[in-house]
């Protein structure tokens, strides 16, 4: 699908997407591949000591789904020139994380700015904003632009 | 008062050398469970025009310093809490890359609110690679809540 073609990229535009529930299987997991072994993640006693009544998810797990709906959009990681989050609630296991993309603004040179935002059921988690270059795809191997 | 050492604002950590690699990749983008071929197919990945498998635009969360700067280097990890980041891109992070990452802490805010007192602490991590080129710029702030919050059972 050609993202370029109909009215997805007006602003005010939106577009949803739904991760599958957060396990503590994951933030194990995340804790290993992104090297931040910090105990709230994992250690529910530990977190309970912190004052968070419970292991909490990562922020960054946060922002990777966040990533992951504009990769969805965009078809290709490359094209994330830029992306910013700011965390604004925990997110637990047994959450599901709902991203919204919100175009904010496009212009001819293929470059497309979106609000992002992370929601557990109606309660925000986080907040943001990317620069997609749809453009960055098609310098290396001309207009081969595929999605996954 | 501050904890953070404010006259380290301004300074740069010891460079650190990250080798990129195609499995730490894959293991971060099944992490967050992201199945694209981007981050796992390297022959997919040579065919766009790059020499192995891209990483995922959060993945540079994984570059950290082998010795935490002299800032960051006594704090409470019960008291740090996430508060925001950023990831800018000069150029895609590859398997196979070698980047030398150097942080700069580039301020320390006090704020206190309904929630108590914190710090915010910024910092800033430029990665460049071997030719020494930017590829990216991240910028985080990390929220160090008091002790009182702590006990008190109050996130930031």
């Amino acid at each position: 699908m050609n993202k370029l073609r109909g009215n997805e990229l007006k602003k005010g535009a939106t577009f949803s997407w739904l991760t599958s529930a957060v396990t503590t299987e994951q933030l194990a997991r995340y804790a290993g591949a992104s090297d931040d072994y910090n105990r709230i993640h994992y250690d529910d006693a530990y977190a309970r000591e912190a004052g968070l009544g419970g292991v909490v998810a990562h922020g960054m797990l946060t922002m990777g789904f966040m990533a992951r709906a504009l990769v969805e959009w965009a078809g290709n990681p490359i094209c994330v020139q830029s992306i910013s989050a700011r965390f604004t609630a925990v997110v637990r296991p047994g959450d599901v994380v709902e991203v919204k993309l919100v175009v904010e603004e496009s212009t001819q040179s293929h470059s497309v700015d979106f609000s992002l935002q992370a929601f557990v059921q109606s309660k925000t988690v986080a907040l943001g904003q990317a620069r997609i270059n749809l453009q960055s795809t098609l310098q290396p191997m001309g207009s081969n632009r595929k999605m996954s | 008062m501050s904890e953070i050492d404010k006259s380290l604002i301004g300074a740069w950590s010891d460079p650190f050398t990250v080798d990129v690699e195609k499995g730490a990749i894959r293991k971060f983008a099944d992490a967050i469970g992201d199945p694209h071929i981007m981050y796992r197919d390297e022959a997919y990945a040579q065919m766009q025009g790059h020499s192995s498998v891209v990483a995922p635009p959060t993945f540079p969360t994984c570059f950290r310093p082998v010795v935490q700067p002299p800032w960051f280097a006594n704090l409470d990890r019960r008291r740090i809490v996430a508060g925001g980041i950023s990831f800018e891109y000069e150029r895609p992070v590859t398997a196979g890359m070698q980047l030398i990452c150097r942080v700069q802490l580039t301020g320390v805010e006090e704020k206190s609110g309904a929630k108590g007192a914190m710090q915010l602490i910024h910092q800033e991590t430029h990665g460049k690679n071997a030719s020494g080129e930017l590829v990216f710029i991240s910028r985080r702030t990390t929220i160090y809540r008091s002790l009182d919050q702590v006990q008190k059972g109050s996130l930031a």
